[in-house]
C-alpha cells in the first residue's frame, strides 16, 4: 500500500466531496423551511452552469458571470417553487416529489437541445497546474473550490444562526402557524429558501465545471451522491454535511482506484441505503415525535 | 350602521369549521380599546377555532372580522399580525429549537431588519419583556423547547407583547400549568390590564377570566350563549350549567 | 339479481371481449410489426400492473421499477444461458429473484417516509445499473447480452406462441391482482396509505403489508422482465435507466393509478409513444386534443370553482407548449425527454385520477351499473360475541409517566379500570388525558411506570402489539380511511375473519369468506347507523358519521377493551344522544369502556366510574356525581366561582 497514493486519492476525492457537500446544502434550505427538497437540483446545477457559459461567450467577463448565474439560478429556484412544489405543499401532500423530477426532466432535455449532448470545457481564471503540498498534488481549482464551498457554508450558516430571517427560516419549519402568527409569511419564506438553493446549485456549477466539464450527464453524476450526504448527514444538520462529503468524497476516490473506475458509484449509493435502513433522520439530524 | 368607537376587535356572525365539520354557528362579540374581554365556555364549545378563525389561521367561511374597523376575514393570518393583531395560540406553540431571547425577537419580526442590527432596535422593547418576566432573561439563550409549562406560557406572551400589538388574543394561558402558576399568570394579566392592553382572553378557568375581565362571553356549542359584565355572569346560573351540565 | 348480473357481465365480459380479441389478432393479421407492438403492450401490463401496487395502492414514489425489469431481463436470460433451462424456469426465476429482491430492499426503505423512500429506490436503481455495467464476466457489461430463446417445455416458440404466452401471462396476472386488491389486501394497502396509525391500531401491520405489497410488485416486475429479454433477445443496461422510470410513471399516472385497465392503457401509451414522437403529424394531433382537454376542464373547474387557478391554467400552459413545441421543433424526438415531462406534468396536476379513473366515473353514470349487492347482515352475536365481565380489574396504570422534553404530559397516574365497567377520564385541557391514553394504546413509549392488562405487562410503543391484546380505540383528530368506502374501513379491521391463504385468494376462491366479512361488517355499520351509506367514501360522510365510522371500525377488533377519545368532539346534541346510545349497546355486550370526555353530561350519565386528571396528575376518583362535587376537580375546572354559584 503506497501511502503517498492513498493520501493523493483521499485528498482529491475530498475535493469533490465538498462539492456534493454543497450541492447538499442547497437541500438543506428548502427543507429547513418546507420539508421538501428539488429532485432535480442536478439539473438546476447543470442548466445555471450552461447558462453560465453562455454569458462568458457572449463575452461577459468572469466577475460579471457570477452574480448574472446567481440571477439565472435564484429565478430558475422560483420557478420550481411555483410549479412544482407550492401546489404540493398546500394540499400536504408529498407531489413535489415527482413534480421536480418531471421539471429536472424538463430542464435536462431543454439543455441537451439547447447546447448540445457533449461535454463543453468551463472557463475559470484560477489555474490548474497542481502544486505539491505535503507530498500531494493539488491545484488552485481544488483549492478555489474548497474556499468556495467553505465561503457559501459559512454565509449559510451565519444567515442561519445570525440573520433574523434565518431564525425565520427556522421557526417556520419548527411551527408554520405560530410563525404566522408572528407576522412571517411561510409562503414568501419557501420561496426565499428556494430562490437561494437555486442560487447554491449556481455556485456549485461554477465551481465543480472547470474541472467535470458542463455536460448533460453531470447531473445525474452529482444528484445521487449530494442525496447521500444529505440523508447519511441528515437533512437538518449543519457541518455534518460537511464532514459525511468529505468522508463520501474520499471512499468513491478509492474505490475509483481500487476495484474499479465503475464502482466509483458505489460507496454512496451502499452509503445511502445503509443510512436510510439504519438511521433515516442521518447522523446528525434530529428525531421526530408524532402527533396523532 | 352602529356607533364604531373605540371597538379595536368586532366579530360578526362568523361560521368556520374544519373538514366536514362546522365548529361555529354564527359568533358575534366585540373588544373595546383598551378592556379585557373573556370568552369562557367547556371544551368543544368552539372558543379556539374562534380565535383562529380570527386570527387568520382557518378562514372563516361565513361572517366578518373588523380590526380597528378594517375587515381583515380571509387574510393570510401574517398579514392580519402585521395589521396589529398578536395570538398567543393553544399550547403555547413556542419555537422549541430556537433559544428564548430568538423566540421574543421574532415576536417582533414585522418591525425589524431582517438581516443585522435587529438586537440593537429591538433592545428596548426586550428589556421591558424581561423587566416584566425575570425568569425569562435568566434563561435567554436556553432552548424554548426545554421550558416548563409555565415559563413557555410567559414566554408565549412575551413573544405576543414584543410587537406592541393593538389587540392580544390569549387562547387558554392556563392549560396544563399547576395553580402556583396559573396564579402567577393572572397577576401578569393584571399587570397588563392596568398598563392598558386590549386583550381578548380565552379561558377554562372561569373563576379567574371573569376576575380580570370587563365583559365576558360565555360560549356554547359554537355560538354566544350568555354575555354580560363579570357581575352579572357570576350570578347566572346558566354559566355554571354550561360547564358541568 | 338482475342488476347483479348486468354488472357482472358488463365487467367480466368486457375484459373477456378483450382477452379474445387480442388472441385473435396473430390469426387475422400477419404484419409482424402489429404483432411485435402488442407483444410489447403485454409486457408492460404487467409491468404497470406491478408498478401500479407501489405508486396506485400505496401511493408513494417508486422509482426502482425499471430497476426491477432490468434484474428479472437479466436473471431469466443467464439462466437460459448458462445452466440452460425453459422458458418457464427462467421466468419463474425472474419472478422469484426479483420477489426477493424487493423484499429486501423494502425491509430497510419501507421505514422512510415518501421522500427517503423515493430516494432509497432510486438508489437501488443506480446502484443495480452500475453491478450490471461492471460485472462483465456475468452479464457482457455495456456490449450487451445476447438472449436465446428457450422453448416452452420443449416447444420452441415463434412469434405467434409467444405472443400468446405473455398475452397468457396478462390474463393471468390480471386474474390474480384483481383477485388480490380486490380482497383484504387491497384494502389494506390502501388503507395504510389513507392512515398507517390507523392500519396499525387496528391490527393491520402497516410495514409488513407495505413490504409485501412492494415485493408483490416488484417480482412482477421480474416477470415483465424475462418476458422483456426473451422478447428482444437482446439485453443492454442502457434500456433500463431513469428515463424508462420516468415514461413508466407516465404510463400508470396517465392510465389511471389503482386500476388494472389503467394499467393496461398505460401501457398501450408507452408502446405507441415512439411512433407518435416519429410521426410529427400525429403529435400535433395528440397534442392540440391534450390542449382542448386542458382548456376544457380548466374553464369547467374554474366555473364550478373546484380547482384552483393553477391546478387548472399549469395544464393549459404545458400542453400549450406542446402544441408550440410540435409546431416550432426541427425534430420531435431530440425532444423526447421533454415531451414525457410536459405531460406527466399536465396529468399529474390536471388530471391526478388518470384516464381510467376519469373514464370510469363517466361510465358508471353511462351504463348506470348499480354497485354490487350487499348480503343481508350478520347475527351481531357472532360479530361482536357478548362477554361475562365481573369487575376484575383489567387495565392497570401504575405511576405511568410520559415527558416530552421540559413538559410533564403524564406525571405519575396509576389508575385501575375494571372489566364491564365504562371509565371515564376527565380533566381540563392539557391535563395529559390523550397523551396518557397514548401511551396505553402503543402510540408513545411510557418515560416510566407500568401497564398491565389483565395482571400481564402490556407491550409498549407499538399500536400493532397493543392492537393484538384486545384493546382497540377511536382517535380524538379522526384517522379513517378516506379513500375506502364506510364497510371497507370496517372490514379492514374485521379479526380473525381471513384466513385464506395469498395463492387460493388469487385463484378467486376467498369469496365465502369475503361475503360473512362484508355481512358481518355491515352489522357492526347497523350498530352504529350507517348501514344505509356502507358504500360512501369516508371522507365524503358527513362528521358525526365519521365519528360513529370509527366506533364501529374498533369495534371490528372484538375488543375486550375499547379506548373512545373525546368521541362527542363536535357533534351536535341529536348526535351525542345517538352516541350514548351506542355506547351503552356496547356496554351491554360486556365491553369494557374507557371514555375521555368532555361533555359532562355525557360522562355523567354513562360512566361507572370517573378518573380526573389535572397538570398530568390524578386529583379524584370514584363515581360521576360524587366527583363532580369534589372541590379540587370544580377548582381545576372553574375555580370557586362554581360553588358559589351551586350554593
Amino acid at each position: 500500500m503506497d501511502f503517498s497514493v492513498i493520501a493523493q486519492m483521499v485528498v482529491s476525492g475530498a475535493f469533490m466531496g465538498l462539492i456534493y457537500a454543497l450541492v447538499a446544502y442547497g437541500f438543506q434550505l428548502t427543507y429547513a423551511t418546507s420539508k421538501s427538497i428539488n429532485f432535480g437540483q442536478g439539473e438546476l446545477v447543470m442548466v445555471s452552469a450552461f447558462f453560465c457559459l453562455t454569458l462568458t461567450n457572449l463575452g461577459l467577463p468572469y466577475w460579471l458571470m457570477v452574480p448574472g448565474g446567481l440571477l439565472f439560478g435564484a429565478v430558475m429556484g422560483l420557478v420550481v417553487e411555483r410549479t412544482a412544489v407550492r401546489l404540493a405543499l398546500e394540499q400536504q401532500s408529498e407531489g413535489w416529489i415527482l413534480l421536480t423530477i418531471i421539471l429536472g426532466l424538463l430542464f435536462f432535455s431543454s439543455a441537451e437541445n439547447i447546447w448540445g449532448r457533449d461535454d463543453r470545457p468551463f472557463p475559470t481564471p484560477i489555474s490548474a497546474d497542481p502544486m505539491q503540498i505535503f507530498g500531494v498534488d493539488i491545484t488552485p481549482l481544488e483549492i478555489s473550490v474548497a474556499v468556495g464551498v467553505f465561503a457559501i457554508m459559512g454565509l449559510i450558516e451565519l444567515f442561519k444562526r445570525k440573520t433574523l430571517l434565518g431564525k425565520a427560516f427556522e421557526a417556520v419549519s419548527a411551527d408554520r402557524d405560530a410563525a404566522e402568527l408572528m407576522g412571517i409569511s411561510a409562503t414568501g419564506t419557501v420561496m426565499l429558501s428556494y430562490a437561494l438553493s437555486g442560487m447554491v446549485a449556481t455556485v456549485a456549477g461554477i465551481l465543480v465545471s472547470p474541472i467535470t466539464t458542463v455536460g448533460p450527464t453531470m447531473a445525474s453524476a452529482l444528484i445521487l451522491k449530494a442525496f447521500s450526504v444529505a440523508v447519511v448527514a441528515g437533512l437538518d444538520s449543519g457541518f455534518g454535511i460537511v464532514v459525511v462529503g468529505l468522508v463520501l468524497g474520499a471512499l468513491e476516490s478509492l474505490a475509483s482506484f481500487y476495484i474499479g473506475s465503475g464502482w466509483r458509484e458505489a460507496p454512496g449509493l451502499v452509503l445511502l441505503i445503509l443510512a436510510l435502513a439504519l438511521r433515516p433522520t442521518g447522523i446528525f439530524g434530529k428525531a421526530v415525535i408524532r402527533k396523532v | 350602521m352602529s356607533d364604531m368607537g373605540n371597538e379595536m376587535l368586532t366579530v360578526e356572525h362568523l361560521h368556520a369549521g374544519y373538514g366536514a365539520a362546522e365548529v361555529l354557528t354564527g359568533v358575534s362579540l366585540e373588544v373595546k380599546a383598551g378592556t379585557v374581554v373573556a370568552l369562557i365556555g367547556a371544551n368543544g364549545a368552539g372558543k379556539t377555532t374562534t380565535m383562529r378563525a380570527i386570527s387568520g389561521l382557518i378562514k372563516p367561511r361565513q361572517g366578518r372580522v373588523l380590526l380597528a374597523g378594517k375587515p381583515v376575514q380571509g387574510l393570510p393570518a401574517s398579514r392580519i399580525a402585521r395589521l396589529g393583531l398578536a395570538h398567543a395560540p393553544e399550547g403555547r406553540r413556542v419555537f422549541g429549537p430556537l433559544s428564548v431571547e430568538d423566540n421574543l425577537l421574532l415576536g417582533s419580526y414585522s418591525e425589524l431588519p431582517r438581516f443585522f442590527g435587529f438586537r440593537q432596535q429591538a433592545a428596548p422593547q426586550l428589556e421591558r419583556i424581561y423587566a416584566m418576566f425575570p425568569r425569562l432573561r435568566e434563561r435567554a439563550h436556553q432552548l424554548a423547547g426545554t421550558l416548563s409549562g409555565g415559563e413557555q406560557q410567559m414566554l408565549a406572551i412575551g413573544r405576543s407583547l414584543m410587537s406592541r400589538p393593538k389587540i392580544m388574543l390569549l387562547d387558554e394561558p392556563s392549560m396544563g400549568l399547576a395553580p402556583v402558576i396559573i396564579q402567577e399568570l393572572f397577576a401578569t394579566i393584571r399587570r397588563l390590564k392596568e398598563e392598558g392592553i386590549t386583550l381578548l382572553l380565552v379561558e377554562q378557568f372561569a373563576k379567574s377570566a371573569l376576575e380580570v375581565a370587563d365583559y365576558a362571553y360565555v360560549m356554547e356549542r359554537g355560538s354566544i350563549a350568555v354575555a354580560g359584565t363579570p357581575a352579572e355572569l357570576r350570578r347566572d346560573q346558566r354559566v355554571l350549567a354550561a360547564y358541568l351540565g | 339479481m338482475k342488476g347483479q348480473w348486468k354488472r357482472f357481465l358488463l365487467l367480466r365480459g368486457v375484459e373477456l371481449a378483450a382477452l379474445v380479441l387480442l388472441a385473435a389478432v396473430p390469426l387475422a393479421i400477419t404484419n409482424p410489426f402489429a404483432l411485435a407492438l402488442l407483444t410489447l403492450l403485454a409486457i408492460y401490463g404487467i409491468l404497470l400492473i406491478g408498478l401500479d401496487v407501489t405508486v396506485g395502492y400505496l401511493g408513494q414514489v417508486n422509482l426502482g421499477h425499471a430497476a426491477f425489469l432490468g434484474i428479472g431481463a437479466y436473471c431469466a436470460g443467464l439462466t437460459v444461458a448458462i445452466l440452460g433451462w425453459g422458458m418457464p424456469a427462467a421466468l419463474a426465476a425472474g419472478f422469484a429473484i426479483c420477489l426477493a429482491l424487493g423484499a429486501l430492499l423494502a425491509l430497510p426503505a419501507l421505514r422512510l417516509e415518501g421522500p427517503q423512500f423515493a430516494l432509497a429506490t432510486l438508489s437501488f436503481s443506480a446502484l443495480t445499473t452500475t453491478v450490471i455495467n461492471e460485472w462483465e464476466s456475468l452479464t457482457q457489461g455495456a456490449q450487451g447480452l445476447q438472449v436465446a430463446r428457450p422453448p416452452v417445455l420443449g416447444v420452441a416458440l415463434a412469434a405467434p406462441g409467444f405472443y400468446w404466452l405473455c398475452l397468457g401471462l396478462l390474463a393471468l396476472v390480471w386474474m390474480a391482482m384483481r383477485n388480490l386488491l380486490g380482497s383484504r389486501w387491497g384494502r389494506a394497502f390502501e388503507a395504510l396509505r389513507d392512515s398507517p396509525i390507523a392500519t396499525d391500531a387496528m391490527g393491520v401491520g402497516t410495514y409488513r403489508h407495505k413490504v409485501i405489497a412492494f415485493a408483490l410488485g416488484s417480482s412482477l416486475g421480474g416477470l415483465a422482465g424475462g418476458l422483456y429479454a426473451f422478447n428482444f433477445q437482446y439485453l443492454q443496461p442502457q434500456s433500463f435507466t431513469y428515463e424508462l422510470m420516468v415514461i413508466l410513471l407516465l404510463g400508470v399516472v396517465l392510465g389511471g393509478r389503482k386500476s388494472l385497465w389503467g394499467a393496461f392503457v398505460g401501457a398501450a401509451l408507452i408502446v405507441l409513444l415512439p411512433n407518435l414522437l416519429s410521426n410529427r403529424l400525429l403529435f400535433q394531433i395528440f397534442s392540440a386534443i391534450g390542449l382542448g382537454l386542458a382548456v376544457f376542464a380548466a374553464g369547467r373547474g374554474l366555473a364550478k370553482k373546484t380547482t384552483k387557478p393553477f391546478q387548472a391554467l399549469a395544464p393549459v400552459v404545458a400542453t400549450g407548449l406542446l402544441l408550440v413545441g410540435s409546431l416550432l421543433v426541427a425534430n420531435t424526438e431530440d425532444w423526447r425527454k421533454a415531451i414525457f415531462a410536459l405531460t406527466l406534468f399536465s396529468v399529474v396536476v390536471g388530471l391526478p385520477e388518470g384516464l381510467m379513473g376519469f373514464a370510469a366515473a363517466a361510465l358508471t353514470k353511462v351504463f348506470r351499473i348499480a354497485s354490487a349487492p350487499l348480503p343481508d347482515a350478520a347475527q351481531l352475536e357472532s360479530v361482536l360475541p357478548a362477554r361475562a365481565a365481573g369487575g376484575e380489574p383489567l387495565l392497570e396504570l401504575h405511576q405511568l409517566m410520559r415527558h416530552f422534553g421540559g413538559v410533564h404530559a403524564v406525571d405519575g397516574v396509576s389508575m385501575t379500570v375494571s372489566a364491564g365497567h365504562i371509565h371515564g377520564l376527565i380533566g381540563p385541557n392539557g391535563s395529559g388525558k390523550s397523551t396518557a391514553v397514548n401511551v396505553i394504546s402503543g402510540l408513545y413509549a411510557p418515560s416510566g411506570g407500568e401497564m398491565r392488562l389483565r395482571g400481564k405487562p402490556l407491550p409498549v410503543g407499538s399500536l400493532f402489539k397493543v392492537a393484538g391484546c384486545g384493546i382497540a380505540r377511536t382517535f380524538q383528530n379522526l384517522q379513517l380511511f378516506g379513500e375506502l368506502s364506510a364497510i371497507d374501513n370496517v372490514m379492514v379491521a374485521l379479526k380473525d375473519v381471513f384466513h385464506t391463504p395469498v395463492p387460493l385468494v388469487m385463484l378467486g376462491l376467498a369469496f365465502n369468506e369475503e361475503r360473512q366479512a362484508r355481512a358481518a361488517a355491515l352489522t357492526l355499520l347497523q350498530l352504529v347507523g350507517l348501514g344505509a351509506r356502507a358504500r360512501v367514501r369516508a371522507k365524503d360522510l358527513t362528521y358525526g358519521a365519521q365519528r360513529f365510522l370509527e366506533i364501529a371500525r374498533a369495534l371490528a377488533r372484538k375488543p375486550e377493551l375499547l379506548i373512545l377519545d373525546e368521541p362527542a368532539a363536535g357533534l351536535a346534541q341529536p348526535d351525542v344522544a345517538e352516541l350514548v346510545k351506542i355506547i351503552r349497546r356496547v356496554h351491554e355486550l360486556g365491553v369494557t369502556i374507557v371514555l375521555i370526555e368532555h361533555h359532562m353530561d355525557v360522562v355523567a350519565e354513562l360512566c361507572d366510574v370517573v378518573t380526573v386528571l389535572d397538570g398530568g396528575k390524578v386529583i379524584a376518583e370514584g363515581p360521576a356525581h360524587v366527583v363532580k362535587r369534589d372541590p379540587k376537580v370544580i377548582e381545576a375546572y372553574l375555580g370557586a366561582v362554581a360553588t358559589e354559584v351551586a350554593q
